[in-house]
């Protein structure tokens, strides 16, 4: 690997006090190549840009100028810190490269793998997991197009995952740009662009993220294709027109309600089979939603804030099988059997807040949205966890993750403090005060 | 409780090498430079492969010189793949090589679904068997005509025209082939060829080097199965945005082969970049000025 920048080598850009040493480079990509740097003393990522995607993308530098300057919508974006050139007297030392430009962003940690991995089926994550990272990629997409954002070029490839901890991280965040502007060189990416976009009849903007992010999601969920069923199996080679095909002129849902030609194979699609039937009803009417009538209406697509609500409410319907500890997500009111081994669920013990209604399983948490109906979801800060019982594991208790004492109340009458880091017993417990709100324990 | 134990479907992503290994790759270590850059580049294929579930990326090779033969007849997993070295003796047999090649892309043994497979051709000089007879062959299967075909001439005796008649001309795309492949191809005054803006890899790729060898097979086996396997993002075309109106998402700037977007190729000794400084081009840059990152959107 021929590198632009060489390592070890030190570098005064314009607009930067302190110089940027080149540790070594990352990885090499279609637009350009990413480095680590030292600046002051601080471990940050350099990208730095092919001139031949300088020329194509006139526009590049004015819109990172401005993503830099508004700042990233939250912190699970790998977002552009600062845009640097090397100085006119140092262009010529830096050969080639002197005559593009890069910019500074935020090195990944090392517990985020790509998301690929988990799709080829190379990483271990919980369901639960995969959920709280569904909803991690709702969140964000809802803070980048509330600040009127397009993202453009969503794909598996641009989404990293802490799979023991259900985040995630976006990164390549150079395409982004202000919704409608029609700007920039790059719309997508087969598979994840929007019919609209994929046909060229408008370029991508936040409707179009809007499918990408559902097809996204169904990556996630499923490790399969939402486009790949009958239709794909009949094409010999997936080549471009073939593609074109299937995404663009007559995609039809593999699990389309109206329209069943494009049905999974028993064999070859085994994953979708397996998993979409995991996921509540209200889950998949919202794939059903975006990937039937919002095909063609972009208007009709799914939104970030419905996405973010039936996610965090799937989360707190999760419970686990009695028979083989599996995660199920079926309605705790309907009598359902495990998805794994059809072993009967019976209806779980409920946690009752003001505005939301959690399973008792373990692992399942509690949030400020749960007390108040006017807070958004939002699963960053747990105050509750449930947990079972180090030694009786049928024993599941909640764990108080606030920072205030709770009341527990109990069937005898009887009144105990759990400090926060305690663990209080579910197995009498009538009601738990706290001073987000009140929460009733149903049996 | 984990994930259940399923993964994305794949398909099958062919990629076969045919290796000219005539007497006169022995000449200035070009057979050396050739499996070094094979072998250099399998790291690179592993990562990309790594990166594309959707796609099985098995690897071939051919060598040809008075006979052709597969050097690597089993579809093998590029992670599994130990480059065996090839050694150079004899003429140059290419129509053999098309002939072998077009057998194994018959539908069996290939499979009833796949990717679009990648075939480089990398010679360094003029069939010496019936070319003719072996194209034919070779583009008489369905797949052979959807394939990536790529060729890379190896210094100046290579037959460009040869080479481009594996490749195919692009209608409507490019200039007309023969006439490209004149443009690049040196003549006898030993000029450097115009490569600069007139590179394509619709064209034989001319590798005058063991660095510039290296590159176009590492560009080969990494960019171009990353295309195959269609996991780049999507380019809006010049032309199209210069019309105002996109013809959508397979209006690709570059060039293509066999239905597949072929990504920019890279930069070369002789060609470093292309001709367009972006400090002039694209955006404004007040030279005179520092640059304050959280300044204005304009300067």
């Amino acid at each position: 690997m021929s590198w632009l920048l060489p390592s070890n080598s030190s570098h005064h850009f314009l607009g930067l006090d302190q110089p940027v040493r080149i540790v070594q480079g990352l990885g090499s990509g279609s637009q350009g190549q990413v480095f680590k740097v030292q600046v002051g003393g601080e471990s940050l990522a350099l990208k730095w840009y092919w001139p031949s995607c300088l020329g194509r993308d006139p526009g590049l530098a004015e819109r990172l100028q401005e993503s830099i300057r508004r700042g990233s919508p939250n912190a699970d974006f790998l977002w552009p810190l600062a845009l640097v050139r090397p100085k006119a007297a140092q262009r010529a030392a830096l050969g080639p490269a002197g005559r593009g430009f890069g910019y500074l962003m935020a090195l990944r940690p090392a517990s985020y793998r790509g998301a690929v991995e988990h799709a080829a089926g190379r990483l271990t994550i919980s369901l639960q997991n995969v959920l709280k990272a569904a909803f991690g990629l709702a969140t964000a997409f809802h803070a980048l197009h509330s600040r009127g954002f397009c993202y453009k070029d969503v794909s598996l490839g641009n989404v990293f995952l802490d799979a023991e901890a259900g985040r995630i991280l976006i990164g390549d965040n150079d395409n982004v740009e202000v919704s409608g502007r029609g700007g920039g060189a790059v719309i997508g990416t087969w598979g994840f662009m929007a019919p609209e976009v994929a046909l060229g009849l408008s370029r991508p903007d936040g409707g179009s993220d809007l499918f990408s992010l559902a097809v996204l999601l169904f990556y996630m969920l499923t490790r399969h294709d939402p486009f790949k069923g009958a239709l794909e199996r009949a094409m010999p080679c997936l080549d471009l027109a073939a593609r074109r095909r299937l995404y663009a002129e007559d995609p039809v849902f593999v699990f389309d309600r109206r329209d069943g030609r494009n049905r999974p194979d028993p064999i070859e699609h085994a994953a979708a089979l397996l998993t979409w039937p995991i996921y509540p009803r209200e889950l998949q009417q919202l794939f059903e939603q975006t990937f039937g009538a919002g095909l063609r209406d972009p208007g009709r697509r799914s939104l970030t804030g419905q996405w973010r609500q039936v996610l965090s409410a799937s989360l707190d319907q999760r419970r686990l099988c009695g028979a083989c500890g599996q995660e199920n997500f079926a309605e705790p009111q309907a009598a359902s059997l495990c998805w794994a081994c059809a072993a009967p669920l019976p209806p779980p013990a409920r946690l009752l807040g003001a505005a939301g209604v959690v399973s008792v399983a373990a692992g399942n948490e509690v949030h400020a949205h749960h007390f108040d109906p006017l807070a958004p979801e939002d699963l960053a800060q747990p105050l509750a966890q449930v947990v079972a019982h180090p030694q009786r594991p049928q024993l599941l208790g909640l764990r108080n993750l606030s920072c205030h004492p709770w009341t527990l109340h109990l069937a005898g009458g009887e009144a105990i403090t759990v400090a926060p880091g305690e663990t209080g017993s579910l197995a009498a417990a009538l009601q738990i005060s706290s001073p987000e709100g009140q929460l009733r324990v149903l049996a | 409780m984990p994930f259940p134990n399923v993964r994305l479907a794949s398909r099958p992503l062919h990629f076969i090498y045919l290796c000219d290994c005539s007497g006169s790759m022995q000449a200035e270590g070009k057979i050396q430079a050739l499996n070094q850059a094979i072998r250099q580049s399998l790291p690179g294929m592993v990562a990309v492969a790594r990166e594309n579930p959707e796609a099985r990326v098995l690897v071939r090779a051919v060598r040809f010189a008075d006979r052709a033969a597969w050097h690597i007849a089993t579809p093998t997993p590029v992670e599994q793949l130990q480059w065996v070295d090839l050694q150079a003796a004899g003429v140059t047999a290419m129509g053999e090589a098309l002939e072998l090649v077009a057998a194994e892309l018959r539908s069996p043994p290939m499979e009833a679904r796949a990717l679009p497979p990648v075939l480089v051709l990398i010679s360094d000089g003029q069939p010496t068997d019936d070319f003719e007879l072996g194209l034919a062959a070779l583009m008489a299967q369905a797949w052979a005509r959807r394939a990536v075909r790529l060729a890379i001439a190896m210094g100046d005796d290579a037959d460009a025209e040869v080479l481009q008649r594996f490749i195919g001309s692009e209608p409507g795309r490019e200039l007309p082939a023969p006439a490209a492949a004149e443009a690049e191809v040196p003549g006898a005054s030993g000029e450097l060829p115009r490569q600069r803006r007139g590179r394509s890899a619709r064209r034989p790729l001319q590798a005058s080097n063991a660095t510039t060898l290296a590159r176009y097979i590492q560009w080969a086996s990494t960019a171009v199965v990353g295309a195959a396997s269609s996991s780049s993002s999507r380019l809006i075309s010049e032309r199209g945005a210069a019309n105002g109106a996109d013809s959508g998402a397979d209006s690709w700037a570059g060039s293509w082969a066999g239905g597949v977007p072929l990504p920019d190729l890279p930069p070369t000794e002789l060609d470093p970049f292309e001709d367009f400084d972006p400090l002039l081009e694209g955006d404004s840059v007040d030279h005179s000025g520092s640059i304050n990152n959280l300044g204005p959107l304009k300067w």
